[in-house]
C-alpha cells in the first residue's frame, strides 16, 4: 500500500470521535484529514477535501447521515457507525461499503477497512454511494426534503413541498420557500411521499392534494390543475385516474 | 366443575335452608290447625316431623340439579331426571314418614284412606319447592364466581396494560453509553468505571419496577437524575440538567419510570438536534391531593424532524388512565422553541 485513505470521521459525539480515532491512528492504511461535528459540516468538507473514505454516524443533528450522502457531489466510500441496526438494509441499498454497530471493536473496525480496501482495487476510488437508490423503503415515507443550492443546504418539511416538476436528470421542487433542484427520479419521490398526500398527476408531475384548488376540462378529454397560486399544471389520463383515486370523486 | 355440595362449601346456605324448612313447615302445621282439620299435637309430629324430614331428604336435590342442568340439557330430560329423582324421593320420604308415623303413635294409620294420594302429592309439590330453592342457589353460585372472574379478569388485564405501557430503557440509549464507555477505558478509565456503575444503577431501577408500581419522588428524580448524568457523559455541555424540587415533595408518591420517556424525548427534540447548550428544566411542587411535575425544554424550531406525538407521551397517557383513570393529567405546551410537560398526580389515593 503506497498510498494512503484520506479519511473524514463525521460523528456528533466526541466520545465516540475519540474512540474511532485512537482505534484507527495505528492503521496504517488510514490517513485522517478532517473530523465534522455535524451533518451540514460533513457536507461542506468532504465536497472540498474530496476524501476517499468517510465514517458516517446516522443519527446527526440538522441532517441524518442519508440526507448527507445526497448531497454529496465527491462520492467517497462510506463507513456506517450507528448505534440503531434498524438502517443497516437501507446502507446496503445505498451501496455502502460497510455497517459498523456501536459499540465495535477495533478488529471489526479494521475488518471494514479492509473491505473498503478491496473494493477500491476492484472498481476505482469513486463509489457510487446513494446513486442506485430510486426505490425508497417500503412502508416509509420522507418527513423532510433535503437540497442542496450552491453553498447553501436547504431542509424543508414535507409539508411544505407544493409540487414536483421534472427535468431531464433533476426534479425542480417546489415549496412554500423557494424551488430547488435535486439529482433525484420522479419515480423515488413517488414513492418517497405520502401517496395520501402527493399524488402523480402526470409523467413530468407530483402534487400536493391540498395545494390543489379545482381541477378543470378544458378538451374533450384532457384536464389541467389549478393550483391556489392559479399555477396550472397538465394532468395526463393515468394522472385523472390517480386524483379520482386519491379525491374520491 | 365444582361437584361438592354448596352446603358444606358455604354454611350460611346450609342455615338459610334449614330456615326455609321450618318456616314452610311451621306454615303449613299453621294452616292445618287454623282450617280445623285436626288437633294441635297431631298436626306438630305429623306434618311438621314430615316436612322437615323432606328438607332433610331434599338437600339431595341439589345432585339432580347440578347434573341436569338447564344449559347442557334439553328441557324433556331435564324434566324426565326431576319426576325420576322426585319420585324416589317422594317415595323413601313416604316409608320414612310412615315408619315414623308408627313409632309415634301407632294408632293412627289406616284412618286415612287417601293417605297414600295425599302423601304423593305433597310429596311432589315439596319436591318443587326444594328444586326451586335449588336452582336459585346454583343461579346465584354461578353468578358470584362469574363476578369473581371477571374481578379477576379485570385485575389481570389491567396489569398486563400497564406491563406494556412501563417505560424501558431504549435499547440504543444503552448502546450508545457502552460506545461511550469502550471510548473512554482508553482515555479516562475512572470516567469509564463511573459510567458502568450508573448505568448498572439505572438498569436496576428500571428493572426492579416490576415489583412496584409505584415510588417516591425522591426515587424517581434520583434515577433520572442518573440518566441524565449518563447522557451528559455523551453530549457534554450541550446538555445542561436543572432541578428545582421542593423539598416536601420528596416524600410524594409518582409511577415509577414515568419520567424518563419525558426526559428522553428532550433529549431527542432538544438536545440531540442543537449544536448549542439546551436547558433540561425540572419543576416539583405539591399540596395535599396531587403533585405537579414541569419538565421543559428549550428547542430549535428550524430543526424540522418533529413527527407528533410519540409513543413515549401516548404510553404514558394511557399508564394515567390505567391507574388513575384520567388521561388528561399529562399536559403538553408547544411554544416553537419551548417544549413543556405537565404531569399531575393525585395524591393520598
Amino acid at each position: 500500500m503506497t498510498e494512503k485513505l484520506r479519511t473524514i470521521i463525521v460523528e456528533d459525539e466526541e466520545l465516540a470521535r475519540n474512540l474511532m480515532k485512537s482505534f484507527l491512528a495505528d492503521n496504517e492504511a488510514i490517513e485522517l484529514i478532517a473530523e465534522c461535528e455535524n451533518g451540514f459540516e460533513g457536507v461542506k468538507q468532504i465536497n472540498d477535501l474530496k476524501p476517499d473514505l468517510v465514517f458516517l454516524d446516522i443519527q446527526m443533528p440538522k441532517i441524518t447521515g442519508f440526507e448527507l450522502l445526497e448531497l454529496l457531489e465527491h462520492k467517497p466510500q462510506i463507513i456506517f457507525a450507528t448505534a440503531y441496526d434498524q438502517y443497516a438494509l437501507k446502507a446496503f441499498d445505498y451501496n455502502a461499503a460497510d455497517y459498523l454497530l456501536k459499540p465495535y471493536s477495533k478488529d471489526r473496525l479494521d475488518e471494514a477497512i479492509q473491505k473498503v480496501l478491496e473494493r477500491i482495487q476492484t472498481e476505482g476510488k469513486e463509489s457510487d454511494v446513494a446513486e442506485k437508490v430510486s426505490d425508497f423503503p417500503k412502508d416509509e415515507y420522507l418527513d423532510r426534503v433535503v437540497v442542496k443550492d450552491r453553498h447553501k443546504i436547504h431542509i424543508a418539511p414535507v409539508d411544505a413541498v407544493r409540487y414536483i416538476e421534472s427535468m431531464d436528470d433533476y426534479v425542480m421542487i417546489y415549496t412554500t420557500e423557494g424551488r430547488w433542484m435535486k439529482q433525484k427520479t420522479m419515480k423515488y419521490f413517488e414513492n418517497a411521499l405520502n401517496p395520501k398526500n402527493f399524488v402523480r398527476i402526470h409523467r413530468s408531475y407530483i402534487v400536493k392534494v391540498d395545494e390543489i384548488e379545482e381541477i378543470q376540462q378544458y378538451e374533450k378529454e384532457s384536464y389541467i390543475v389549478i393550483l391556489h397560486d392559479k399555477t396550472k399544471l397538465k394532468v395526463s389520463k393515468t394522472g385523472y385516474k390517480n386524483l379520482k383515486g386519491v379525491l374520491n370523486f | 366443575m365444582d361437584f361438592r355440595h354448596p352446603f358444606i362449601k358455604t354454611p350460611r346456605l346450609a342455615i338459610t335452608y334449614i330456615a326455609f324448612w321450618l318456616v314452610l313447615a311451621a306454615v303449613l302445621v299453621l294452616v292445618v290447625v287454623s282450617v280445623g282439620e285436626t288437633d294441635f299435637l297431631t298436626a306438630l309430629t305429623d306434618r311438621f316431623a314430615n316436612v322437615i324430614l323432606f328438607g332433610f331428604l331434599g338437600v339431595a336435590i341439589w345432585y339432580v340439579i347440578k347434573f341436569s342442568t338447564l344449559e347442557d340439557n334439553s328441557i324433556g330430560r331435564v324434566i324426565l331426571a326431576h319426576v325420576i329423582a322426585a319420585t324416589i324421593i317422594v317415595l323413601i320420604w313416604l316409608y320414612i314418614g310412615t315408619v315414623i308415623a308408627k313409632l309415634i303413635d301407632p294408632s293412627q294409620l289406616e284412618e286415612e284412606n287417601n293417605y297414600l294420594f295425599t302423601g304423593l302429592y305433597n310429596g311432589y309439590l315439596l319436591y318443587t319447592f326444594n328444586v326451586a330453592f335449588f336452582y336459585a342457589v346454583n343461579y346465584y353460585l354461578a353468578f358470584k364466581e362469574k363476578t369473581k372472574n371477571e374481578t379477576k379478569l379485570k385485575a389481570l388485564v389491567k396489569e398486563a396494560e400497564l406491563h406494556a405501557l412501563k417505560s424501558q430503557i431504549n435499547p440504543h440509549f444503552l448502546f450508545n453509553s457502552l460506545n461511550s464507555i469502550s471510548s473512554l477505558t482508553m482515555t479516562d478509565p475512572g470516567k469509564a468505571q463511573e459510567m458502568v456503575i450508573n448505568l448498572s444503577q439505572l438498569m436496576r431501577y428500571s428493572l426492579k419496577h416490576d415489583q412496584s408500581e409505584k415510588v417516591t419522588v425522591q426515587q424517581e428524580i434520583d434515577n433520572n437524575k442518573l440518566y441524565l448524568k449518563i447522557e451528559k457523559v455523551r453530549f457534554g455541555k450541550k446538555l445542561n440538567p436543572v432541578f428545582a424540587v421542593e423539598e416536601s415533595c420528596l416524600k410524594a408518591e409518582i409511577p415509577n419510570m414515568i419520567l424518563q420517556p419525558l426526559y428522553e424525548n428532550a433529549i431527542k427534540y432538544g438536545v440531540y438536534e442543537a449544536t448549542e447548550t439546551i436547558d433540561v428544566i425540572t419543576h416539583c411542587t405539591c399540596d395535599n391531593d396531587k403533585l405537579v411535575v414541569t419538565i421543559s425544554n428549550t428547542y430549535d424550531k428550524d430543526v424540522l424532524s418533529k413527527k407528533g406525538e410519540g409513543i413515549g407521551l401516548r404510553n404514558i397517557r394511557d399508564r394515567l388512565q390505567v391507574i388513575y383513570g384520567n388521561p388528561h393529567l399529562l399536559k403538553i405546551q408547544d411554544n416553537q422553541n419551548e417544549f413543556t410537560v405537565t404531569l399531575t398526580i393525585p395524591q393520598n389515593l
